[in-house]
């Protein structure tokens, strides 16, 4: 079981453990691919995606949006996740290492229940954002303590 | 180029059933080693009765998988090589779990022309609400698509 962030002990500004993905691989968008069904040719082959300007293939903007989920629910369980929004600012290829940090940027006690916003991004090993998003957890102030 | 008339219009609606396995195949693709999704017990230690879907599963439902999305653009007038994803928004309003059938409905919510440094662009809004076979809805999808024209 993964260990999820004490967001009860959390201030506005502070910053979620930054998740670090393992480099692109070609191999991992022919799956992806297969996955969603997005088989559009700039994700799998190389001359089609020169064919549409591109230097080579490009990663699925949903993919990298995956990255971003997978890094949330690795903050927060996800039976918490009420919200989740990606801004698509640049495209992933092969090769790149994405990691996806987070800020705190609400929040808020209502009752017995925890809601927070955080901003979060997903940046290459160049610092450049792919993603710029922002989610919204909420969750049982009691149970905080055992999850 | 999108065509504005359009804006309000109701697309025809999509069935999609939550298998197993393409929850373990999205999983696998993007390297997310969380065990909830493969492991009911796992899952239960969360609170889950059975593997919940990962964050970005319902993609796969209203977009490529089902072939949803390609009947909305062509219904919108869009070619496909001209479309560019701008923003994905989930508001998510109740678990979902394997075998469940969801049925999407998606509305052309805002048809907007932008001038960028590119050049033009039609920004189109479309809402998706997921309902499942109880008729509860479950989840609100907001896709920004954007047109180069």
């Amino acid at each position: 079981m993964l260990q999820h962030v004490d967001f009860q002990e959390m201030e506005v500004g502070d910053s979620l453990p930054p998740v670090t993905k393992n480099p692109v691989t070609k191999v991992q968008l022919v799956r992806y691919a297969g996955a969603s069904g997005d088989f559009n040719p700039i994700h799998t082959d190389d001359a089609a995606a020169r064919q549409a300007g591109l230097n080579g293939v490009i990663a699925q903007g949903l993919l990298v949006m995956g990255f971003v989920g997978q890094a949330i629910t690795t903050w927060a369980p996800r039976r918490y996740l009420k919200r989740f929004k990606a801004r698509f600012t640049a495209v992933t290829q092969p090769g790149d290492v994405i990691t996806v940090d987070g800020k705190l940027a609400k929040k808020s006690v209502a009752g017995n229940k925890l809601t927070v916003v955080c901003d979060t991004q997903a940046r290459d090993q160049n610092g450049e954002v792919k993603i710029s998003g922002e989610f919204e957890v909420a969750m049982p102030l009691t149970s905080q303590s055992e999850t | 180029m999108a065509d504005k008339s359009k804006e309000g219009m109701k697309l025809p609606v999509t069935v999609f059933k939550v298998e197993r396995v393409k929850i373990r195949e999205l999983v696998e693709a993007i390297g997310d080693a969380n065990p909830i999704y493969v492991d009911a017990e796992a899952a239960a230690l969360e609170g889950h009765p059975d593997t919940p879907c990962p964050p970005t599963f319902f993609t796969l439902a209203f977009q490529e998988f089902t072939g949803h999305y390609f009947r909305v653009l062509e219904e919108l007038g869009i070619p496909l090589e001209r479309v560019l994803q701008g923003e994905e928004e989930y508001e998510y309003l109740r678990d979902v779990y394997p075998e469940e059938l969801l049925t999407l409905s998606t509305t052309v919510e805002n048809i907007t022309e932008k001038k960028t440094r590119s050049g033009l662009m039609d920004l189109v809004t479309l809402g998706t609400r997921f309902s499942n076979q109880s008729g509860e809805d479950v989840l609100l999808a907001r896709s920004l698509v954007i047109e180069r024209k």
